[in-house]
């Protein structure tokens, strides 16, 4: 399987920009997830990759293969579409096989093939079924099959699991994470839902208004975001406003306080704490040498299953939200709504980014 | 519960005259007395013993036919690019172009056509700058007469046929060709495979159409060009022979019917070959 390598690559339309000089380089074998809100310039990016959108600056190149300007039929990528767009007038098996006739294979190696990519998919059973007749689930898995069969370069996804129920979701997941390892392929996959991409990628790609917001494995993103967009997009409501201490070890918050703070590389000028609702802890009393305390009272709290959510607002001034385990499976008791509490968390759980 | 009315209003307005044209075919015609009460198929046989009728009825088809076959070459790639291609604003803009000629009555468009294909017409006009010598023989000609039918017939088609583009998906499009296939090929194993119910129903419209046209074959085919539509009245209207009237209407109806339906099926059975 060869990488592929998005050199400096934009996408005008008129006046307006899609995607601005992007740069990537999406390795041998990896699974890259382009993740961000509506908009943002990942669906386009990845139809540049597939060739049905044309570039309009930069290259793009496939094993060392300038692709940039190829058309989509000379490209031999396989595309899974977000509606899955199988032939509606064709069954389970016609559609697999579309892909081989167009490469004029014989009639012997096509059905053999066919059998053996939706096998793969587990769909042997319904290989003359047409799509109508089939669920959103075995769609998708067909749509799978067509775009594996013709032994793809580069496999692409565009939110392949948005039109799945949850629970299918995560099988699917699941699956075309098993599918990718096993036959090795380089994928790039679209999708708006941060645990979609975390869960399945390599490394993720976070864009934000065409640009690049943040690149790295789902860890690395997920702890160390850089931006308050990549902090909010990935679930971090927390961002206090103030800047770094001279010394680096602290961070003084605007509202007044100086909060502890642990291996932040040095930030110039005004930032943003993040600090995920999971880290802080909340005490009815006051906590015995925690390295950072804000009082504070409860607002308003939600139950999550697993987890109470509490909306609090500090009286040094800022609203934080907090996550504690339910009281059910060992977290502490519930505090009232009014109840006076102290917020408290180590120098390590906060992270510093910058503002958007 | 609801359609009732509508169903009695249609029951009473289009079968009521139909069972009277077909009782009325059924009489029996008498130059003095014109008509005459009876049961009898002399209408019918004398349709199908007299060769003129027959090669009325034979032009009416190949006629038809004919500006059918050209509406849908013309139409299909019009309307698939309009559906493709167009931007809105301009595709609406489009749109009342290609539908002007349906706001025209039927006689007044017809009669600028004469203007335009006579002898010494605009079109003739517009050849003679281009060294274009003689008379153009289009008035009161097959050739004219099509010309005629295709003008009116052309929006029907392509509005039927884009609406049918438009539905269709274009990633299944876009997934053929990230497939391999070209874009002749996607055309047609995917594009009109999906469009051929619309393909249809434009063409049975088209057909239909032009298999009753009535201005055009009077005023560009002239006295001497006869088609069932035209002949229907003047049997009626002129010889005030009813009773053959009403067979001659019975015929075309008949004829009609069993081309479109055949033609259907068959390309119905067609494509399911295609698809396999």
């Amino acid at each position: 399987m060869p990488e592929v390598v998005l050199q400096d690559v934009a996408k005008h339309y008129g006046n307006s920009i899609a995607v601005e000089n992007m740069s990537l380089r999406i390795g041998d074998g990896e699974l890259v997830a382009l993740l961000g809100p509506s908009g943002c310039g990942k669906t386009t990016t990845l139809r540049m990759i597939g060739g049905f959108v044309d570039a309009t600056s930069g290259q793009i190149t496939v094993g060392g293969r300038d692709v940039t300007h190829l058309p989509p039929n000379r490209r031999n990528m396989g595309f899974v579409f977000q509606n899955y767009a199988l032939f509606p007038h064709m069954t389970a098996a016609q559609n697999v096989a579309f892909g081989l006739e167009m490469r004029g294979l014989n009639k012997a190696d096509t059905e053999r093939k066919v059998r053996e990519a939706l096998a793969r998919v587990r769909l042997g059973h319904l290989a003359d079924r047409l799509p109508r007749q089939m669920s959103g689930g075995q769609q998708q898995r067909v749509a799978l099959a067509r775009a594996l069969v013709i032994e793809p370069d580069v496999l692409l996804l565009d939110e392949p699991l948005s039109n799945l129920d949850a629970a299918l979701r995560h099988e699917m997941k699941i699956e075309i994470r098993q599918l990718q390892q096993s036959l090795g392929l380089t994928t790039v996959f679209v999708t708006h839902d941060q645990d979609e991409a975390m869960s399945t990628a390599d490394r993720m790609v976070l864009m934000y208004n065409g640009k690049v917001e943040q690149v790295g494995p789902p860890d690395e993103v997920y702890g160390r975001p850089r931006s308050a967009f990549a902090a909010g997009f990935l679930g971090i409501p927390n961002l206090l406003p103030g800047r770094m201490t001279a010394t680096q070890d602290g961070f003084r918050m605007e509202a007044g306080p100086v909060l502890r703070l642990d291996g932040q590389e040095a930030q110039m000028g005004k930032s943003l704490l993040a600090l995920r609702p999971e880290v802080v802890g909340i005490a009815a009393e006051a906590p015995e040498g925690a390295a950072n305390i804000l009082p504070g009272r409860v607002e308003v709290m939600t139950y999550h299953g697993a987890a109470v959510e509490y909306h609090l607002r500090t009286e040094a001034g800022p609203m934080l939200t907090a996550r504690a385990t339910a009281p059910g499976l060992g977290g502490p008791n519930v505090l009232p709504v009014g109840a006076r509490v102290w917020l408290h968390w180590a120098p390590s759980a906060g992270v510093i980014v910058s503002e958007n | 519960m609801l359609a009732t009315p509508a169903i009695i209003f249609v029951a009473i307005g289009l079968l009521a005259p139909l069972a009277l044209m077909l009782r009325n075919s059924l009489n029996h015609y008498d130059p003095t007395e014109l008509m005459i009460s009876a049961v009898t198929a002399e209408n019918y046989l004398k349709f199908f013993s007299d060769s003129f009728y027959q090669g009325v009825l034979w032009r009416t088809v190949w006629i038809s036919g004919l500006s059918t076959a050209i509406c849908l070459a013309a139409g299909v790639p019009v309307a698939y690019f309009l559906a493709r291609h167009v931007g809105d604003l301009a595709k609406r803009m489009l749109m009342i172009v290609i539908l002007v000629p349906l706001l025209i009555g039927n006689a007044v468009r017809t009669s600028a056509w004469m203007l335009i294909l006579n002898d010494k017409g605009v079109l003739a006009a517009f050849l003679g700058l281009f060294g274009h010598k003689g008379p153009l023989g289009l008035m009161y000609s097959s050739a004219g007469v099509v010309i005629g039918l295709i003008s009116v017939l052309l929006p029907f088609m392509i509005i039927t046929l884009n609406s049918v583009f438009e539905s269709i998906d274009r990633n299944l499009e876009d997934a053929g060709e990230s497939l391999g296939a070209s874009h002749l090929t996607i055309m047609r194993r995917i594009v009109l495979p999906l469009a051929l119910p619309g393909i249809l129903s434009g063409s049975v419209l088209c057909f239909i159409l032009s298999m009753n046209a009535y201005a055009t074959p009077v005023l560009i085919g002239g006295p001497t060009f006869h088609m069932m539509a035209p002949t229907v009245y003047q049997q009626i209207a002129k010889v005030m022979n009813w009773p053959f009237g009403a067979a001659l209407a019975f015929i075309l109806m008949a004829v009609t019917l069993i081309l479109t339906v055949g033609v259907s099926v068959l390309v119905q059975r067609r494509y399911r070959k295609w698809s396999e």
